[in-house]
């Protein structure tokens, strides 16, 4: 069913995060490149909540912190040094990944400050071991044209990435410190984005904007889409961890349905004058359970905390999302805790082996009537206490309706679960130990006025690649950059590097060859080859297939593969030796023995050559 | 700071600190808080923090128009931080407070770090510690580390001795970590008589960060100085890089080795006395001085010569410097010599060689300590002809003695003892300086 979008008080702004592949990261020297090490260290962090420059301590901080959680960091040789593992004062900043951030700030037009000031945002989720990310506002005030409508562009920001969690089990969670410090650049646009289909064309755009820059990281998880959500009577939820831009209108399309769902829960809760009751230990009902899974909580020394909702019978298993329900989003808050999940009165409790008397006993100790709901927690008891005590602010959340939340984007799925808090304003605080950076205003109008528009930039393509779809296909692509690259270090002709980049990279990936973590200096150095003689076009095909690491493995391969293309007088022997009936016949001939090494000018002009015509 | 241009203009428009404002100039109309500008490059950018928190700097030109929007929220800042609770029954350690990063909050005036006004605010970071013991805490002064003198270590070492004497179990100091290491080989050497721990801790990283190592540091300092039973001075700092555990090293054979590292202390030509988990746990690992059922008070011998020098020798050094302290009236040197304990003797240009100028300062009463610039190790003086020839000069080899303990111990025994006592004390152990053996293990990284 199409929404009204406007009637429904949609705004939905995004932030796009795209990390650099800059020689080293932000502020030290490490190499940005993370593929295939092995932690040298592993170090243990507890990390807590400290009040922010305004004084106060920021709700998303303090909620992680009450966790007081257990970090564990990978330590790598060359990519992770004593600055990524607050050991060492931060180094200078990147000049490279400035330029870069200034770069693009001109594409969307954007003003800069004529001083930028390194910030540190606090973040407890144990993402950075310093318990705060390195982040500096780069420009503001800019605007990008998609279509026919001007969306804004508040701000660009240059920050440091944060660490890739490896493992999470309940309070102790696992980060590889390879990626941290990686600088990346966020684009945000304003909340006037006015339906999922917009949002998906907007991140598209920023997306080639990025790419522009020459500097975009490729690869997976080196992009990211924050998506930002509200209707009316609604709250801003922000969606985070949208690796892919094909499902981002689908999935703000359930965040809307969502926040819909929230919206009647809480009229309808407020209707009947909805409250959450207070945990209470009624482990003893379950002496004798026949419930395995409270029955083995309370044999390892857990207790059993039950609490009542009031006049929320019906409500706690209402659909939120398809395959969720309000019971659904308290289990996610409670997981935060540290145990499991919960049970509830909405649920067949026979499914867990609780009797029916059982049931009675716990509304009885509960003092729970017919039009209550009840949650169970069964977990050792300091678990199971600062759970209960999420699930009820959760539950106590639904009644003043959509709860503003950091929420993360479901694999394989349009649905999203619950990260934390949305955090406030807060949780910035200045980076002492970084001087402020100081802009040329003249250098950056410079910037301003040379760049060109999408529509320059995709003509000046469409002449050299000579083919409208292709050069369409290849302004979209993430090869776009690589594309660059080749073309301005070689001579071959454009639309040869623009198919085998577009064509047969996908076509590798398809058949599950991942010809696309061929770097671009590997494949300029396969199309080095090609220009150089060394191998026919069909040659880099085969080439790309058995996925070189080094120019030395393409010289390797090509010589152990035998790929190498024919000279011209080789090519006038095999069509000697090869003749047959007429040119067809010994094209045909040639063709089925030597597709690969013989290049199809070359050929024809020998062809030519032996029957004289 | 802001220019004085630029605070007129504040002054005539009546804009604080704290305001909301708004800039306008060609880029149009920037907007929010007014923040202090910390005290580094153009005093004309101002600095603004935006609703999103981000400050950015706005550089003021006439045609720039800045305008109050709305006055500084007065409002206090909520601390969310439970006050500590005393707990009476659990033992009773006091904490001195001296300065330093372990005290440090971010101030945004400077843009640097400032020193707390109230010591304890540092305790509530730690809610942990009120299950450890009930804590007094005194602000003993605010110094930064690099700027105590020896009359702050009597400082120090009188307010010890005073809450041991009151009946502090232990006592946690927490002081700046630069010198840290000479500020315990002082208080090693001045508290006489002590039976209790006295824990010296400090951080790293400043306590207003949510990852400082301060938290582990003073939790693992209240477990030692509450319920361990070393009756020496040490210092409490993390083992390694993981907030796991902190190391007891004694004081007189501790140095930091590291400029930032949380792990910088390390225990050097000794093992550490024991590991602190962040759970209490202690695990000696070596000998030491162990508390005893006394009610003996603890006294101070405070005095100390400050006429006391430290001296780095190194290739193409000149023995000036050495006649120069003499000729100011030093009373004693430690020279920081190479190798086995070494300095120039016969070196083709005779400037260089030190042996007339050392015996000319032995004659004229100066007592000569040996230590090694290698750090670990211990000195040697009948190993080569250089290191015999100065002993016979009267240089004091100070065997494993590490040279910023030996120079402490030098200005302590100058201080309190004639000259012939002190040069007699020197190479002899006092307060776990000097160790007989040299560990096998030679560095003990946890």
């Amino acid at each position: 069913m199409a929404l009204d979008y406007k009637e429904l008080g949609f705004k939905c702004g995004l932030e796009i995060h795209q990390r650099l592949d800059t020689k080293t990261k932000l502020f030290c020297r490490c190499s940005t490149d993370s593929k295939d090490q092995n932690p040298i260290m592993e170090i243990e962090r507890y990390q807590r909540a400290v009040a922010g420059e305004t004084g106060l301590i920021d709700r998303s901080t303090s909620f992680e912190s009450s966790r007081k959680r257990e970090f564990r960091y990978k330590v790598f040789r060359n990519t992770t040094c004593l600055v990524d593992i607050d050991e060492e004062p931060p180094h200078s900043p990147n000049k490279e990944a400035i330029g870069t951030a200034l770069r693009i700030s001109a594409y969307v037009d954007a003003d800069v400050p004529d001083e930028i000031q390194p910030m540190r945002k606090e973040v407890l989720d144990g993402s950075d071991p310093s318990a705060f990310q390195r982040s500096m506002m780069v420009a503001y005030g800019g605007k990008l044209q998609v279509g026919n409508r001007l969306i804004n562009i508040p701000s660009v920001f240059l920050e440091e990435e944060s660490s890739g969690i490896e493992d999470t089990k309940g309070e102790k969670a696992t980060y590889r410190t390879d990626r941290l410090g990686i600088p990346l650049i966020e684009v945000d646009t304003d909340p006037s984005i006015a339906n999922p289909a917009e949002a998906k064309e907007v991140a598209k755009q920023i997306g080639l904007l990025l790419r522009l820059s020459g500097r975009a990281q490729r690869g997976i998880g080196s992009i990211r889409q924050d998506v930002n959500v509200s209707i009316k009577r609604g709250t801003r939820v922000e969606i985070k961890g949208l690796q892919e831009l094909d499902r981002m209108d689908s999935i703000i399309e359930k965040e809307v349905e969502r926040q819909r769902n929230l919206v009647e829960i809480m009229d309808e809760l407020n209707k009947r004058k909805a409250s959450v009751g207070k945990p209470q230990d009624i482990t003893k009902i379950f002496k004798d359970t026949k419930a395995a899974i409270i029955d083995n909580s309370i044999k390892s020394n857990g207790v059993v905390l039950g609490a009542k909702l009031n006049k929320f019978k019906g409500i706690v298993c209402r659909e939120i999302n398809e395959g969720k329900r309000l019971g659904t989003e308290i289990s996610e808050y409670t997981k935060k805790g540290g145990v499991k999940g919960i049970i509830h009165s909405d649920e067949n409790l026979e499914k867990y082996g609780l009797t029916e008397k059982e049931a009675e006993e716990i509304r009885a100790a509960l003092k729970a009537s017919e039009d209550d709901a009840f949650i169970l927690i069964a977990a050792e008891q300091g678990a199971a206490e600062k759970s209960m005590g999420y699930a009820l602010l959760r539950a106590g959340l639904a009644i003043s309706g959509v709860p503003p939340e950091t929420r993360n984007a479901e694999p394989n799925s349009d649905t999203t679960r619950f990260m934390r808090p949305l955090p406030g304003g807060s949780r910035m605080y200045p980076e002492t130990d970084i001087l402020p950076i100081s802009i040329d205003p003249g250098s950056y109008a410079k910037m301003k006025k040379e760049k060109l528009s999408i529509q320059e930039i995709s003509r000046k393509l469409e002449e050299e690649i000579g083919n409208k779809q292709l050069s369409d296909q290849m302004l979209w692509s993430h090869n776009f950059q690589t594309y660059n690259y080749i073309k301005e270090n070689i001579s071959v002709k454009p639309n040869v590097i623009a198919g085998i980049l577009l064509e047969k990279l996908t076509e590798l990936r398809r058949k599950g060859i991942p010809a696309d973590e061929i770097s671009a200096e590997v494949l300029l150095e396969i199309f080095k080859r090609y220009e150089k003689e060394k191998i026919t076009r069909l040659g880099i095909e085969e080439v790309l297939k058995l996925l070189p690491k080094s120019p030395a493995d393409i010289d390797r391969l090509i010589k152990t593969k035998g790929l190498s293309r024919f000279t011209k007088a080789e090519v006038e022997e095999i069509v000697r030796k090869n003749k047959g009936k007429d040119a067809n016949d010994t094209r045909n001939r040639v063709m089925s023995k030597h597709r690969i090494n013989v290049d199809g000018e070359e050929l024809n002009s020998a062809i030519k050559k032996a029957f004289g015509v | 700071m802001y220019s004085e241009k630029i605070l007129a203009l504040f002054k005539k428009d009546g804009i604080e600190i704290g305001d909301k404002v708004s800039i306008t100039d060609s880029r149009g109309e920037t907007e929010g808080i007014l923040m202090p500008r910390p005290d580094v490059g153009e005093s004309d950018i101002i600095v603004i923090k935006r609703d999103d928190g981000y400050n950015v700097g706005i550089k003021y030109t006439a045609k720039a128009k800045i305008k109050k929007k709305a006055a500084r929220k007065q409002e206090e800042p909520k601390s969310s931080h439970a006050a500590i609770k005393s707990n009476a029954k659990l033992p009773k350690i006091s904490l001195l407070y001296t300065g330093g990063t372990i005290g440090s909050k971010l101030d945004y005036v400077s843009g640097g770090v400032r020193t707390l006004t109230k010591p304890e605010e540092l305790l509530a970071e730690v809610p942990e510690l009120s299950g450890v013991s009930e804590i007094e805490v005194k602000n003993v002064m605010n110094v930064f580390s690099e700027d105590i003198t020896y009359v702050e270590w009597q400082k120090i070492a009188e307010e010890t001795a005073a809450a041991l004497n009151k009946g502090s179990r232990g006592v946690i100091i927490t002081l700046g970590t630069d010198t840290m290491h000479y500020t315990a080989a002082a208080l090693s050497f001045m508290l006489q008589g002590l039976n209790a721990p006295v824990i010296m801790t400090g951080a790293q990283r400043s306590s207003d960060r949510g990852s400082s190592d301060a938290f582990i540091n003073l939790l693992c300092s209240a477990y030692a100085a509450s319920r361990s039973d070393i009756a020496e001075v040490a210092i409490c700092m993390h083992a390694d890089s993981s907030d796991r555990e902190c190391m007891l090293i004694r004081g007189t054979k501790a140095r930091k080795l590291h400029t930032s590292r949380r792990d910088a202390f390390k225990p050097v030509n000794n093992s550490p006395i024991a590991h602190v988990s962040r759970g209490g746990e202690i695990k000696y690992s070596s000998d030491y001085k162990k508390t005893e059922d006394q009610k003996s008070k603890v006294t101070v011998k405070g005095l100390f010569e400050p006429k006391v020098s430290l001296l780095k020798v190194h290739p193409n050094s000149s023995p000036d410097v050495l006649e120069y302290l003499s000729g100011k009236g030093y009373r004693g040197v430690i020279l920081e010599g190479t190798g086995l304990g070494h300095t120039p003797m016969n070196t083709k240009h005779k400037d260089y060689n030190w042996s007339s100028s050392i015996k000319k300062a032995v004659d004229d009463g100066m007592i000569i300590g040996m230590a090694s610039q290698c750090i670990y190790g211990r000195v040697n003086s009948k190993v080569y002809s250089t290191a015999r020839e100065l002993a016979k000069l009267g240089v004091i080899y100070c065997e494993d003695m590490l040279p910023e303990t030996a120079y402490v111990k030098l200005g302590f025994l100058l201080g309190n003892y004639k000259h012939d006592e002190a040069t007699a004390m020197l190479a002899k152990n006092i307060a776990g300086e000097i160790t007989e053996r040299t560990e096998a293990d030679w560095t003990v990284s946890d």
